[in-house]
């Protein structure tokens, strides 16, 4: 028995291109979330343990 | 200015206690729910394996005239040269020869691997047959035949067999009809797989034979974004995100002088491989070096220490 995944990424690809450039969607939704992700590490604070001596 | 460190003096700067159990723990719990969870959200490709059968059956055309290349030798696998066989040298560069230096390890004859070994064990009698007189003619004679077959194929486009009535052709036409039915049987890709060995693991043979087929293959290859020129390396089947680290490698394969030399591969890897040489010695390159004093990110990430430090 197969379970349908909630969304189905099971059909062409939609891609962005510009002159010898070309992206897929998932890619690009991939390395934005990426770029996303360490531009939040660099700028939230760092979480403090409670034996962390300042 | 050059700093020694004497390895035996213990550590006066600060200090901070660091609990890794934690860490690793909960790295494997985020790690494990996010997995879980993307695929129970978008679950994963799976595409239908392409075999010689859904090939034979989808579009026989460009079967038999792929079949017909392997007997005239005119197939990208019976001129690729090593590891396969001598037909050509390779790629190359200068004098590194890399292709050639690997030597044929994997010896394959695309016309007895791909058409008549796979006949020869095949319950047909008139292929069996052809096989016998295939195997009997002369070089040139063969070469003759299945040239002559694969033009009038290429003619007569949209046919997987053309009549013969003059006997210009030889057994070429036999040979044909009978791996078409064969492959469409599903039976050729039985025989290719288990060519070597009993247990059905080596698929080198079902590949190259698939890979020199440009009307399915590559098409197929091409519809799913997945060629050489269009970044195929990056890309993966429908919509799911692909291999987005190897943009670099990929970027190569879709400018000049890469994009229309017969070595691009060679010249890529070493590209690439000149690259990583050069990560490597960041530390010691002059101007390189200097980077992160002109781009301090390490400073934000470690801004607490050098808040402290001013």
């Amino acid at each position: 028995m197969y379970l349908a995944a909630i969304f189905n990424l099971d059909h062409p690809a939609h891609y962005f291109s510009v002159g010898p450039f070309s992206i897929s969607a998932g890619n690009a939704t991939i390395i934005l979330v990426m770029v996303a992700i360490f531009t939040l590490a660099l700028f939230l604070p760092f979480p403090h343990g409670k034996g962390d001596k300042k | 200015m050059t700093m020694k460190v004497d390895p035996s003096v213990k550590w006066s700067g600060p200090t901070r206690p660091y609990d890794l159990i934690k860490e690793l723990a909960v790295a494997v719990l985020v790690i494990g729910l996010l997995a879980a969870g993307l695929s129970f959200l978008f679950s994963s490709p799976d595409e239908k394996a392409v075999t010689l059968k859904s090939w034979a059956q989808t579009n026989p055309v460009d079967f038999a005239q792929t079949a017909t290349g392997e007997l005239a030798g005119t197939t990208t696998s019976a001129s690729y040269g090593p590891p396969y066989n001598k037909a050509a040298s390779g790629q190359h560069f200068g004098i590194l020869k890399l292709q050639d230096w690997s030597g044929v390890r994997i010896p394959i004859n695309p016309a007895k691997s791909f058409v008549l070994n796979p006949l020869a064990s095949y319950n047909d009698v008139a292929g069996q047959d052809a096989v016998v007189t295939w195997n009997a003619a002369t070089a040139d004679q063969q070469t003759a035949w299945a040239t002559g077959y694969a033009d009038a194929l290429g003619k007569a486009k949209d046919a997987t067999a053309v009549a013969d009535p003059s006997n210009l052709y030889g057994p070429v036409p036999t040979l044909i009809t009978s791996l078409l039915n064969m492959a469409k049987g599903g039976a050729l890709d039985g025989s290719l797989l288990t060519s070597d060995s009993t247990l059905p693991t080596n698929f080198t043979k079902p590949l190259l034979f698939l890979a020199d087929s440009e009307g399915y293959f590559a098409a197929k290859a091409e519809e799913q974004h997945l060629g050489g020129g269009q970044w195929g390396v990056m890309n993966e089947t429908g919509s799911w995100p692909g291999q987005s680290w190897l943009w670099l490698f990929s970027f190569w394969y879709q400018v000049d002088p890469f994009k229309s030399s017969d070595n691009a591969d060679t010249l890529v890897m070493l590209l690439m491989g000149l690259f990583t040489l050069l990560l490597a010695l960041v530390p010691v390159l002059p101007v390189i070096r200097k980077i992160p004093y002109k781009i301090p990110i390490h400073r934000l990430i470690w801004k607490d220490w050098y808040n402290k430090k001013l």
